[in-house]
Order: structure tokens, then sequence, then C-alpha cells
């Protein structure tokens, strides 16, 4: 190498990228790949204040001496000081000389950055970290040209979804096909805007049209419109798309109506169409002991497609078969009397039909299939825990059947492979629950990845109560503000070096503020969230219409070719 | 600003005395009857060394006024009338010594902060550094670092006047700022004794 060129690779002359190298915080004194590096902050311009600016989750850059560019994300901030007599013996607040004397030397800041991503010499992408800076690398604030190198442009792909903090101008966009390319969680304690984020994310997903989801509704929050807590009215996905995009079926009309909201039909459940295995996994619910559960089978066995009704029957023709095998010894009369007491929730279930004209089902299937995607909308069954469990096991198990079937046929033809599916499920932590996360549907869903095109979304303030090989397989994590120790380490629990990230995650702010790591981003993420609000509103609509109007060209060119 | 005028006009570059002895890390000069501002505690001198090559730059450490013979005969007679006493105190039979810390030396108009290759030599003319040599002998450091190694001078007392005199060749609105950084300097080096910093701050904030 020539002696000048070696010297241009030591001293660039640009240290940043195209635009304005970001404010120097300070230089990297210490540190690991697997914790993270240690930055003695600079004293600053007002000494010592370095510090107040430099929020855990900001990012920074760190400018390597070979040209590379650490990006990183500030996890912790710490005062330091050389000797420990300032400790015992500080100077006084109002000896400003000594002060700022102490301040710019003596007592200084420090900051824990984790390195996720390194932009190489030369390379427009970045890529994970191997290694970190050197010794002494300067460390400066990302500025926003940073930011949208690591995030990208938002276009058909990448959905925007918040912003920074302290970046009000930088849109960070999700990976749309990385989301739904597996499954993807939303975390945080109640209240923390956990709906509205999912919300956003849900409106993203359906005017991308790269997947239909399926949303099991439990208080009535996406649908039709909702209202904060402050009373202002915000509109539900229905109002945002037109009924090609999204429908809305409902399992309690009378409610619908009541609340005035527009609905694309009604769920009914045919007794006969319900299997044990449906039943089954509400067990801890209703509280079913083993011996409980392996009796609906056998019942289910012996009494044929009408076992449940029979069950719930009043009929004494019904009753006496059931003795009957009481009698026998095939059943002890305390199990069947318990089951039966325990099943008196299904009488209240208004939605469970003896006789339905249509096959849901099906309907369903074929709508999710073409690209709508369903809202289903609880009523006052959102209330109800064991409803809402039944509703969502029995659906999905079958809709998650018709998927594995169309594409074991599509097998080798791409044509014919039914069209990616999101379910969204509430209160994900009941369905994923360690003790039947392993045998219910959910769990293979979440354990299955994209293999069937079917995914989930799980919304969940208790991330600990799911099982840890599901949520391993989360691939994207949004998470709000979680305080409870044991669900921060959920929701870090197979994330490679996000262990840094604690002490973000535990310092959000109470609402509009997530973390968002994994598949869809290319590094972790602290964003204020985006409003959901008129201007996405209008975005949606100008997609909207574009997509429209793309359909009326293509009908255009067919009528022109065609006539 | 006006009393850095009036300052710069008594401060010639007239000798204030002749070299007596020296080693590479000081020297020391001899001079008769000192003045009221001349030559003081925390001064900056300069002597030449290297047949003129090069100009030593130091700080006064010490100053020592020895008695002789006949300041003992006269210290013992009563009454002494006054002309007596000016006449002992400006014929000396010994001189005044003034000890010289060397922080550094000027050479083909480079100012260098450190020891000099080699010490003056003994009769030279030593001059009071004027303010314009101090203001830019001071504008770095690193010569602080030199009095707190130096083994026999009262160091936190001479960093001391020595800021004092460095500031005060300085226009108002700059002073503050060069102590500051001074202090800022001494805080690096010192910062495994912070008592004896803290010592040298509360002297430099007296200036300030």
């Amino acid at each position: 190498m020539k002696p000048e060129s070696e010297l241009e690779r030591i001293f660039p002359d640009n240290q940043g990228n195209s635009g304005t190298p970001g404010i120097r915080i300070g230089t990297v004194v210490g540190g690991s790949l697997s914790k993270g590096l240690v930055v003695k902050l600079d004293a600053g311009e007002l000494p010592g204040s370095m510090i107040e600016q430099l929020a855990v989750g900001r990012y920074v850059v760190v400018q390597g001496l070979t040209e590379r560019r650490f990006f990183c994300i500030v996890t912790d901030v710490a005062l330091e000081h050389t000797n420990p007599y300032v400790e015992s013996n500080p100077p006084e607040t109002t000896d400003s000389i000594m002060a700022e004397v102490y301040r710019s030397t003596l007592a200084y800041g420090k900051a824990n950055v984790a390195p996720m991503l390194v932009l190489e010499r030369d390379s427009e992408e970045p890529k994970p970290v191997k290694t970190i800076p050197a010794h002494f690398s300067v460390v400066v604030q990302a500025n926003e040209e940073d930011v949208e190198q690591v995030f990208g442009k938002a276009d058909g792909d990448h959905f925007y979804i918040g912003n920074p903090i302290e970046m009000d101008q930088v849109p960070i966009n999700v990976n749309l096909d990385r989301f739904i390319e597996r499954s993807s969680g939303v975390f945080g304690k109640s209240g923390t805007g956990k709906s509205f984020i999912t919300r956003t994310l849900l409106s993203g997903i359906v005017k991308s049209g790269k997947a239909s989801c399926l949303i099991f509704d439990m208080h009535n929050d996406y649908g039709w419109a909702i209202k904060n807590e402050h009373g202002r009215e915000y509109k539900g996905l229905q109002q945002l798309f037109d009924a090609n995009r999204v429908n809305v079926i409902t399992l309690d009309p009378e409610t619908s109506q009541a609340r005035g909201n527009r609905h694309d039909g009604a769920l009914q459940i045919p007794y006969d169409a319900i299997e044990p295995e449906d039943i089954a996994m509400l067990a801890g619910v209703l509280t079913l002991s083993e011996v409980q559960v392996n009796a609906l089978y056998f019942l289910r066995r012996r009494l044929g497609r009408k076992w449940l009704r029979k069950l719930l029957s009043n009929d004494e023709n019904d009753q006496s078969e059931l003795d009957e095998f009481v009698q026998q010894g095939d059943l002890i009369k305390g199990t069947l009397g318990a089951i039966q007491r325990k099943f008196e929730i299904f009488r209240r279930m208004g939605f469970l039909q003896t006789n339905v004209s249509e096959d849901l089902v099906e309907t369903l299937f074929q709508k999710l299939n073409s690209g709508i995607s369903i809202v289903l909308e609880f009523g006052i069954y959102g209330d109800s825990l064991p409803a809402y469990m039944f509703v969502a096991n029995y659906l999905t198990r079958r809709i998650h059947h018709r998927y594995v079937a169309t594409k074991n046929k599509a097998f080798g033809n791409q044509g014919d492979e039914p069209n990616p599916l999101m379910i969204v499920i509430e209160e994900a932590h009941k369905f994923l629950d360690p003790e039947i996360s392993q045998h219910t549907i959910f769990g293979t869903i979440a354990r299955e990845l994209r293999k069937y095109n079917v995914t989930l979304l799980v919304v969940d303030q208790r991330p600990s109560g799911i099982d840890d090989e599901v949520m391993s397989q989360i691939g994207t994590r949004v998470t709000c503000l979680l305080d409870n120790e044991s669900d921060i380490r959920a929701v870090f629990s197979g994330v490679s070096g996000a262990s840094a990230l604690r002490e973000v995650l535990a310092r959000l702010d109470t609402q509009q503020q997530a973390l968002i790591m994994g598949h869809a981003v290319p590094m972790p993420v602290v964003i204020r969230t985006r409003d959901y609000g008129p201007e996405l509103y209008e975005e949606i609509n100008q997609q909207t219409f574009q997509l429209q109007s793309d359909a009326e060209t293509v009908a255009q060119a067919k009528d022109d070719l065609f006539g | 600003m006006s009393d850095v005028n009036s300052e710069e006009k008594t401060n010639s570059s007239i000798p204030i005395g002749r070299m007596l002895r020296s080693d590479t890390t000081g020297f020391t000069f001899g001079c008769l009857l000192p003045e009221p501002e001349v030559p003081l505690f925390g001064d900056f001198v300069k002597a030449p060394a290297q047949q003129g090559l090069t100009e030593i730059i130091g700080i006064i450490h010490n100053i020592v006024i020895e008695d002789d013979l006949f300041v003992r005969q006269l210290i013992a007679a009563p009454e002494l009338p006054e002309a007596y006493i000016q006449d002992q105190r400006k014929n000396r039979q010994i001189p005044i010594e003034v000890s010289v810390l060397s922080v550094g030396y000027s050479s083909e108009n480079n100012i260098i902060q450190g020891l000099p290759p080699q010490p003056p030599v003994t009769l030279d003319y030593i001059k009071r550094c004027s303010l314009s040599d101090v203001i830019d002998f001071t504008n770095v450091q690193d010569y602080l670092a030199l009095i707190l190694n130096s083994k026999e001078t009262p160091v936190e007392e001479l960093i001391g006047a020595a800021l004092q005199r460095a500031s005060k060749a300085r226009p108002i609105e700059d002073r503050e700022l060069f102590l500051l950084q001074a202090g800022k300097e001494l805080a690096r080096l010192l910062s495994d004794d912070l008592s004896k910093l803290n010592s040298i701050l509360r002297r430099i904030q007296v200036n300030i």
C-alpha cells in the first residue's frame, strides 16, 4: 500500500457518509461483541451535559479506523470518575469553576452501546456485526441519513410505522414481506397502545395485499371505530378499506347493530361440527381433568356427530342414552355430571346453533384465500375467555387444515398456493401456555413457520406465559412498555445480543413508544409510533385508489384486447 | 486592557541580573537591590544558551538574600544612620540569588516546553520575559507538568503565582478561559492527587 493511501485510510477526508457527520459524543474505550462497547463521553460544550442528551434507545454511529461504520444503539448510561475521592469530596455546586474543571476531566459520562450493524467500505447495505471497532474510534450521533440507510425508504414492501426518538422527520419502515414471513408478536402492558400499533400494522399489511388477516377481535378493537380514553374516535379497518379488502363477521349481531357497526355476516357454528379437539384446548379454562377430556373422545366415538348436542340436551332419550354408559361402566357418573355442569357455558354461546345453513368455514377460507381480510368481532362474547378460545381454536383448526390441504395439492405449482394468511389472536398466552401449546393448533402454526403460508400475530400483555419454544419462533417482536422482569426476559428469549436492550425496554414511555426487533427490521429500534389518524387514512386511501385504478387499467386493457 | 498596557511599559527587556550557576533543570542568577516589581516569585525570565542559538525560559521559584560580614557588624550597631543602611543595600558584597526553574526554551522562533538541551553559562544576562513572550509561551500548558515534577520548589504556590502572571498578561476577557484551560490540564495531571489539585485550583480562582 502506498504511504499516501494508507494515510488516507487512517484519516479519511470524509469521516461520515455522503451527508454531514453527526455530532461527536465520545470515543470507544472498551467492550466486546457480546457485551457491547464502552464509550467515554466527551465533556461537551457545556461540560458534563453530554450524558443528559443521550437517552437509552438512541442510535449512534462508530467510525471505525478502517472506514467501517458501526450502527449501534445506546443501552445504558452511567456517571464515572477517575478518582474515588471525587465521590467523597465533590466540588461545591456554587463553585462553578472547580465544578467545571472536575466535569471536564475527573468526572465523565460513560455509555454502553450495542453494535448491531456494520456498513463495510464501498457497501450500501449494512450487515450484522461480526467484529467491533478499534480502541478510541470516534462515536457520533446517528443522523437522518444513517437511519434511512439502515431502514430503507417506504415503498410497497416497507411500511412506515413510526419515528426514532428525537428524529421526528425520519421514518422507520418495517419490511412487510419479512413481517408476515414468520409469526410476529405485539407485547406490552395494558394501556400502552398495543391495539393502536397492531391496527397500524394490520392496515399496512392489508394495504400491501401481501397477506390476508384473520383477526379474532376480542374487544371489538379492529373492525369498526374505536374511541380512546379521551373519547377521540378512530377508524377501524372496515372504514379504511372496502368490502373487497376487509370483511367484518360478528358473533353477536345484536351488539354490532346497537353499536352501529356494519358487518358482512354473522358467524354461526353448528353443534354437530364440534369435535372434542375443539374443546380439549379449553381444559384449563373450563378446569376439565384429563379423565374428563378423555371422556369427551369416548362420547364422540359412541354418540357420533351429535355428541355435544346430546350432552347438553334436556331430552329424556338423550339422557337415558348417556346413563347407559354409566350403567355399563364406560363412564363414571361423577365425570359425566362434571362435564355436563362445565359445559353449561356452551348453552350461553348464542352462536352455537343446531342447524346452520352455510358452511362458514369454507366461506371464510375462500375469502381469505382471495385476499380478503376478516375481522371476527366477538361482541359480548369478548368478555368470555372460553368463548373466545373456543371460536379461535375451532376456526383456526379448520382453516389451517384447508391451507395444509391446498398447499399440499399445490406442491410444486406456485400459482395454486393459498394466499398467505396471518392469524391475529389476543390474550395469546392462554393459547400458547407451555402446558397446552404442544397440542394446540396455535403452537403448531407458530412452530411450523411459513410452511403452509399461515403465520400468527400474537397480541399479548403477559409474554412470560407463552411457551418458550413458541416464543423463540416469533420472528418480529413489537414491544411496548413492559415492567415485569419475567415478561421482559420472555420478550428477549431467542433474540441474540438483545439482552443489552432490557434497560431500553423498561424505560419506554407508557404510550406510543415501542421497541421493534427481529426479522422485519435490520436492527432493534425504539420508535414513537406514528399517529393513527387522518394522515394514515389518507395514505391508505391513496393506495386503495391506486390499486383500483390499476384494476381499471387491466380491465380496460382486456376490453381493448378481446373486445 | 489599561493595566496590561501600563505593565507592558514597565516591562522592558533590560537585564535584571547575571548568571551565577546553572544545570539542565534550572539556573540561579544574581542581582543587586531588588526593584519593587523585579524580580518576583512566579515571574517568567529568559536566559541565552548555546551561544545565542536558544533562549531558555524559566520561572522564578526562590529569591535568597544572604547576609555578609558588613551586615553582621552593622546589625549590632545602635542607632544606625539611614545613609548607612541604604549604602549597605545598594553596594552589597554578596548578590541576591534568584533561583529559576527551566520550563522551556525557544529555538528558531519555535517554543518548546521541556528541558533545554544546554543550560545557560555564567555571567550571561538574564532578562524578564515581555508580556507577549509570556502569552506565547503559556498558550500551551505542558510546562505545568515540569513544575509539578520539580522536587525543590513549592509546587502549589509556584503554579498559582505563574498562572497569575500569565493570566494578567492577557486581556481581561481572555483570563477566565485561560485559567479554566489551565485548571483542566492540572486536573488531568493531578487526577490521583485531588487534594493538591484543589489547593491549586483555589489559588487560581482568586485571580478570576
